[in-house]
């Protein structure tokens, strides 16, 4: 067998669309689980009891049950019981949720790691709880959470290629219909190989110089 | 006027504090001595409301600290300074100047960054106003720590161990700094091991020992052989202080 990229050529199109995407349903995603992860982040450092052991069933469930059986069950499963969503909401959906379970692990001990000092010398000043979470905790626990987070989002990008199983036609998608197509599932999947490790390559890199911006101040000389 | 009446404080079956009185007048600076565990430290934390009291009362003007309405006024009168600066991490030192007098106070943020800056200058520290804690040294970090508390415009200063954590080089630029506050007449309550720089900028000073204030007299009766150093455990702990 000959490999041969080029009869790839017609499909390019297509397979940028389906790039296109699995990057926008991770983007959305991401924000989804960031938002969802600082929630429940929040729930679980919370005084009320009832608030933290919801928090905490919620995390364990959504970790504890394959991705694909949870994309099923909102797919397929809620149809039943009239609960209609088209499927990139679905798969965003999911997505959102699922992540935000591991983002709200990251983002609990960013807040558990920040100095008592500190959370002590903005009581004494005055400030208020809620201005003390939303000017000094957050802040503190997000900055130290940018790497973690980062794993979270390219674990999203490996993830969300299941999301072809409910007809998106993302990324690993319209590879199979290329495949399916052309008969030529070497090549295909060859670039798709590529583009996948290209996607989460430079994820990593940009989290890595967002990382170092946020923490830039820790990384000069004292001077 | 800040008072502290009959004060008791435990942690578990560890009594820190046992029935402490001490009053400290507008413009007065009051050293407090004591060795380590002598409840100093905790002392401050009942004044400041981060620990609760036992028993007793603390009124900082008339405000009581232990009534969580009253608290906040209380807390607005005084401003405290830690041994380990407690500085917020990802703020640039004039954030950490301005952020209570805009957040808590209502200030307006132009004025309180001018006054921020005009801070920092007077610790000589003009130029690193946009610096991060990270990139100061530990002196400079606890001269950022004295204008966050000063920023309150505070009617008095609590200085928890506010040097330990420094070398003597940096202990001495903090020192320079309080001395100069003690001059404008700033009232303070020092918390110190600075023995001879208490014995310098103090009206007076007290001892605490196991949880009781043992000694509170004006600075000179203090240091008198008369005074405070006729108590055998204080003449203990000055000439252990000396030899270190």
């Amino acid at each position: 067998m000959r490999f041969d990229l080029t009869i790839l050529a017609p499909h390019i199109g297509f397979l940028a669309e389906g790039a296109l995407l699995t990057v926008q349903a991770c983007i959305l995603s991401l924000i989804g689980s960031v938002i969802l992860g600082m929630l429940v982040a929040i729930a679980r450092t919370s005084a009320a009891g009832w608030v933290r052991r919801l928090a905490f069933v919620y995390v364990d469930l959504f970790r504890n049950i394959p991705f694909i059986v949870q994309l099923f069950f909102f797919y397929y499963g809620l149809p039943e019981i009239g609960i209609y969503i088209d499927a990139f909401t679905t798969g965003v959906i999911a997505l959102s949720i699922a992540g935000g379970a591991y983002a709200s692990d990251v983002i609990r001990s960013g807040i558990l790691a920040i100095d008592n000092g500190i959370l002590e010398a903005a009581e004494v000043s005055g400030l208020s709880k809620r201005k003390t979470f939303t000017r000094i905790v957050l802040p503190i626990a997000l900055r130290t959470s940018v790497r973690p987070l980062g794993s979270v989002l390219i674990n999203m990008i490996l993830t969300s290629s299941i999301l072809s199983t409910i007809t998106l036609n993302e990324l690993t998608g319209s590879a199979k219909i290329v495949a399916s197509d052309t008969f030529r599932p070497f090549e295909i999947y060859v670039v798709l190989l590529v583009v996948y490790a290209a996607l989460t390559w430079l994820v990593s890199l940009g989290i890595g110089l967002l990382h170092r911006r946020l923490n830039r101040d820790m990384l000069e000389p004292v001077g | 006027m800040l008072k502290v009446e009959n004060v008791k404080k435990s942690f578990g079956a560890a009594t820190v504090l046992n029935g402490v009185n001490l009053t400290v007048r507008p413009g007065e600076v009051v050293s407090i001595l004591g060795s380590s565990g002598s409840g100093k430290s905790t002392l401050i934390r009942c004044i400041n409301g981060l620990e609760k009291l036992d028993a007793g009362l603390i009124t900082v003007d008339e405000f009581d600290v232990s009534k969580p309405k009253e608290l906040a006024e209380a807390r607005k009168r005084s401003g405290t300074v830690f041994q380990l600066f407690n500085l917020y991490p990802h703020m640039t030192a004039l954030k950490n100047i301005t952020l209570a007098p805009v957040e808590v106070l209502k200030r307006p943020r132009d004025e309180a960054e001018a006054e921020g800056r005009a801070l920092l200058a007077s610790v000589g520290l003009g130029d690193r106003a946009d610096a991060y804690p990270a990139q100061l040294s530990g002196g400079q970090r606890q001269r950022v720590g004295i204008c966050r508390a000063l920023a309150m415009k505070p009617r008095y200063l609590l200085l928890d161990e506010v040097t330990s954590a420094l070398d003597p080089e940096m202990t001495a630029e903090v020192l320079t700094i309080l001395a100069k506050l003690a001059a404008e007449g700033t009232t303070m309550v020092f918390v110190t091991h600075e023995v001879e720089f208490a014995r310098q900028i103090s009206n007076r000073v007290v001892f605490l020992e196991k949880g009781t204030l043992l000694v509170d007299l004006p600075t000179k009766d203090f240091f008198d052989p008369a005074g405070g150093l006729a108590q055998p455990r204080v003449a203990q702990f000055l000439s252990k202080m000396r030899k270190d």
